[in-house]
């Protein structure tokens, strides 16, 4: 019997995508088809967890860095 | 190594200008003692205070329990938009619209109306008593602080003079605070004098009381040389009968046979003129020679007091009496008549030698704008030893040859001391050229170095030129400073700035700035180019982000630099620009990159550890050759590499934020030769990868060149690069090939550093075996395969290195070599007969 998953078909940049693959490769808990470089499907409960680990992945790639050269 | 190249000398500001340069520099100082009495009292209050925390009391501290005085005043319902800024209580003048400036009470900011039809003479003003923040197009913002009210004490102007003026262009009326801070900033500062005269040192003020304390303090009391009387009095010198060589004032003069006639310049320009502040010269002119009081101190305690003085908020300013100084020998140096100045450099001049004195200080001019012909200049009118510290032995020599081409010098008055040569001057006095590590190295130096530095340390200097002074640690001017005998300095730079707090250290170990150019302005005069500035995003590719993501930060800085789709845009801008004539300079920071994009795209390239006849040969033909249309650099040559050739500039990757870096690297296209053309512009590209580390960097390092007035268009795509033919790894597999390659270089590779910080720079022995790293085992993962010998490849080398094309080919040789070969093939071939 074919068992189905809610999941919904995210589209991003293929930065965001590779943020969202690293996130997912800890428990594999998040993504359920890689399609393309641009977008991929997940789970629908797992949506706003996922959110919210992307914007805290974002805010440390954007982050200031504390061994700025000094010359 | 090309030349310094120096634009011909007729490109010239307009008339006005060269009168405004006049105008703005203040006359003879005529100090007032202004409240001479709480000064004593704020000046006991800080005797215990130490060097360090007095600079920061003179700016901070002080300032903020003024800011707490001002608060109040009425707030309406739209105060909470501007929080604490609401300064709506402040009261306009009615004839506002007329006066082009804001003062910002809380923060000390000056805001310019750069439109204004006074906006001229304000910045005049401006430059002189405040330091420029920003000057894009239309506003301008300036910072009164306590060094720059430093300089303009230092040139004469006084403090109810500054406060006047600002009053006059000011939309609101002047503050208290503002006012308060001016007066007690330029009180402690310049008041007391430090003058060298006949090779002795001299404490001088024009306020015999404020001698008297210090006779009285006990570290410089005893430190006055005992059996002089104790204050001489003498009349203060005036700037009249000084001219600066190579002005239109000279020109003048040189016809007179008295060059110290009664040409006063300074009176002959200022009538007819109604300007703000050529009237506060005027009158400064009517008072005639006023008096100066001074007592004599031993050599040895001129440091001591420098510093005691400091620490009781006076600095000493030094000040050389060059014309008065028979005891120093008189260097016959004068300008070529040929060579004439600018009026940006004459009025930098002006500031210098401002009441026919030699100030100590700092000049800050664009790259490409004539710093050298300044310091020349400042040379040709000290008439006396001068020693030049530059960064390189390859500009030591670019020094000297720049003299020899300005200056009627003789060739053999003027002297190089470097690691390879080390002449010394033949007549009594003259120019001696080194750089900084030659003379700040430590330890033990070869018998000859010894013998040099013996000699520069046993004579007297009138002037020290510190070529490129901001790469200086502070710790090696004072070194420097301390062991030279010298009677002023004058520090010359491009960007003022280090990331590191240490540039406000040369404030008092050299001087103050003395003066700053405006970017913009000299663009628009055309005496350097016109530069488009453009910041690349690239994106980046899944493959190389995800791994972005796993990397240590040093491999991040290399997959940023390596992202494909930043090469497919490097790419596609050479082959742009190449097609419009340009000649490119691609600067990489990673010597990795460098050489991978370089060999890609069959490139020539320069980097720490191409030999010096490559090198040389490399920029010969970027300079000659049309084939050869693309350079890449390594760090190398960010400074003091002159290609007036290169027109174009493609930054792959940098030195994280560092603005120096970038206002440098643009420096390398402002000389462009072409920049006169009609409608010509320089382009200035930053390729950054996107979503990474890089475009906060990026940010960063744009800080000081949009202060100067320059914008970054950001491009996000560029048009037509997909239809490029041969567009680099434009499929997924040699992406991921590339990947691989990135991922698999070691760390050797991934050396940031250049070895040898600037291009041509050689090291003495040995700091140079210092650096040669011991070799030492080490452990890498591989596979067994390599070691066995090639993982089934065979080697090609199908990316050529683009330098080796370059090489002369075996030419014919001379009739004599074939005539010896054969001969000597006749008797071998006899030897065999026999």
């Amino acid at each position: 019997m074919p068992r189905a998953i809610r999941g919904v078909l995210v589209e991003c940049d293929p930065s965001i995508k590779s943020i969202i693959m690293k996130i997912d490769s800890e428990d594999h808990a998040f993504v359920v088809e890689d399609l393309d470089d641009g977008t991929l499907v997940i789970k629908e409960n797992m949506l706003s967890i996922l959110k919210m680990r992307l914007d805290e992945a974002l805010k440390e790639t954007q982050q200031p860095p504390s061994d700025s050269g000094s010359d | 190594m090309p030349p310094k190249r120096k634009a011909s000398s007729n490109v010239r500001g307009g008339a006005k200008a060269g009168r405004d340069s006049t105008a703005s520099t203040p006359g003879p100082a005529t100090p007032r003692s202004i409240g001479s009495s709480d000064e004593f009292s704020s000046a006991s209050e800080s005797e215990k205070e130490r060097v360090g925390q007095t600079i920061k009391k003179f700016s901070v501290d002080e300032y903020k329990a003024k800011k707490n005085a001002t608060s109040g005043g009425g707030r309406d319902s739209a105060s909470h938009h501007f929080g604490n800024s609401d300064f709506s209580y402040l009261s306009l003048k009615p004839d506002h619209d007329n006066r082009p400036l804001w003062i910002d009470p809380k923060k000390g900011r000056i805001i310019l109306e750069s439109f204004s039809p006074l906006a001229t003479h304000a910045q005049d003003f401006l430059t002189t008593v405040a330091e420029p923040l920003s000057r894009p197009s239309f506003l301008h913002e300036y910072a009164l602080t306590p060094h720059s009210l430093y300089a303009a004490v230092s040139v004469g102007l006084d403090p109810k003079d500054i406060i006047n003026v600002l009053d006059r262009l000011s939309k609101i009326p002047v503050p208290e605070n503002i006012k308060e801070f001016i007066i007690n900033c330029t009180q402690s500062y310049g008041k007391v004098k430090l003058v060298l005269k006949n090779t002795k040192h001299y404490v001088e003020s024009s306020d015999p009381q404020m001698l008297q304390t210090l006779l009285k303090d006990e570290v410089i009391g005893p430190l006055r040389v005992q059996g002089t009387e104790d204050i001489t009095t003498t009349s203060a010198p005036k700037m009249a009968g000084l001219v600066i060589p190579g002005t239109k004032n000279f020109a003048g003069v040189q016809q007179s046979i008295d060059l110290r006639g009664s040409t006063k310049p300074q009176e002959g320009e200022n009538v007819g003129q109604e300007d703000i502040v050529a009237a506060l010269n005027e009158d400064d002119d009517d008072e005639e020679a006023e008096a100066v009081h001074a007592f004599e101190i031993a050599d040895a305690g001129v440091e001591v007091v420098q510093k005691r003085c400091l620490e009781l908020g006076l600095p000493v300013l030094e000040e050389y009496d060059f014309r008065n100084d028979q005891a120093n020998p008189t260097l016959d140096i004068d300008l070529k008549p040929e060579a004439q100045i600018r009026h940006y450099q004459e009025k930098s001049l002006s500031k210098m030698f401002g009441n026919g004195r030699a100030k100590s200080g700092i000049i800050v001019l664009p790259c490409g704008a004539g710093k050298t012909l300044v310091g020349i200049t400042a040379a040709c009118t000290i008439k006396k030893g001068v020693l030049i510290l530059c960064t390189s032995s390859m500009s030591v020599h670019q020094w000297r040859a720049e003299f020899i081409r300005w200056s009627n010098i003789n060739p053999s008055d003027i002297a190089v001391f470097t690691s390879e040569n080390k002449s010394r001057f033949s007549g009594s006095t003259g120019i001696i050229v080194t750089s900084y590590n030659m003379v700040s190295q430590k330890g033990k130096r070869s018998y000859d170095s010894q013998k040099m530095m013996d000699f520069i340390q046993s004579r007297e200097w009138g002037l020290m030129i510190l070529d490129e002074v901001h790469v200086a640690p502070a710790a090696m001017f004072r070194k420097v400073t301390s062991t030279i005998k010298t009677h002023s300095k004058l520090g010359l730079t491009a960007t003022l700035l280090r990331e590191d707090d240490k540039i406000s250290d040369l404030n008092f170990l050299i001087g103050p700035k003395l003066y700053e150019a405006n970017w913009m302005e000299l663009a628009e005069q055309g005496h350097i180019a016109r530069v488009q500035c453009a910041e690349v995003w690239c994106p980046m590719t899944t493959e190389f982000y995800s791994e972005y993501l796993k990397q240590s930060s040093k491999k991040r800085a290399l997959i940023w630099t390596m992202n494909p789709r930043k090469f497919q845009a490097c790419q596609f801008l050479i082959d742009y620009h190449e097609k419009r004539g340009d000649k490119i300079i691609v600067f990489a920071d990673n010597i990795y990159a460098l050489k991978a994009y370089a060999t890609k795209l069959n490139k020539a390239f320069i980097f720490g550890e191409t030999g010096s006849a490559e090198r040389e040969r490399v920029l010969a033909n970027f300079r000659f050759n049309d084939k050869v249309n693309t350079l890449f650099l390594s760090k190398i040559g960010d400074t003091s590499l002159d290609l007036p050739e290169a027109t174009c500039l493609i930054q792959i990757s940098s030195h994280y934020g560092s603005r120096r870096q970038e206002a440098q690297r643009l420096g390398r296209i402002l000389r462009a030769k072409r920049r006169n053309d009609e409608g010509f512009n320089a382009f200035f590209y930053s390729l950054v990868s996107k979503d990474t580390q890089e475009m906060f960097f990026s940010s960063k390092r744009q800080a000081f060149l949009v202060d100067q007035g320059y914008a970054f268009k950001v491009i996000t795509h560029l048009q037509g690069i997909e239809e490029m033919p041969n567009l680099a790894f434009s499929t997924p597999a040699e992406r991921r090939e590339l990947l691989q390659n990135v991922l698999l270089a070691n760390d050797d590779e991934l050396d940031f550093d250049d070895r040898g910080d600037n291009m041509f720079h050689t090291m003495d022995g040995r700091t140079k075996a210092k650096l040669k790293k011991k070799a030492v085992a080490r452990r890498t993962a591989g596979a067994l395969s390599e070691l066995a010998g090639g993982q089934d490849m065979a080697y090609i080398e199908q990316n050529k290195i683009k330098n080796k094309d370059m090489k002369r080919k075996k030419g014919e040789s001379n009739p004599f070599f074939k005539k010896l070969q054969r001969d000597q093939e006749k008797r071998k071939k006899a030897l065999e007969e026999l």
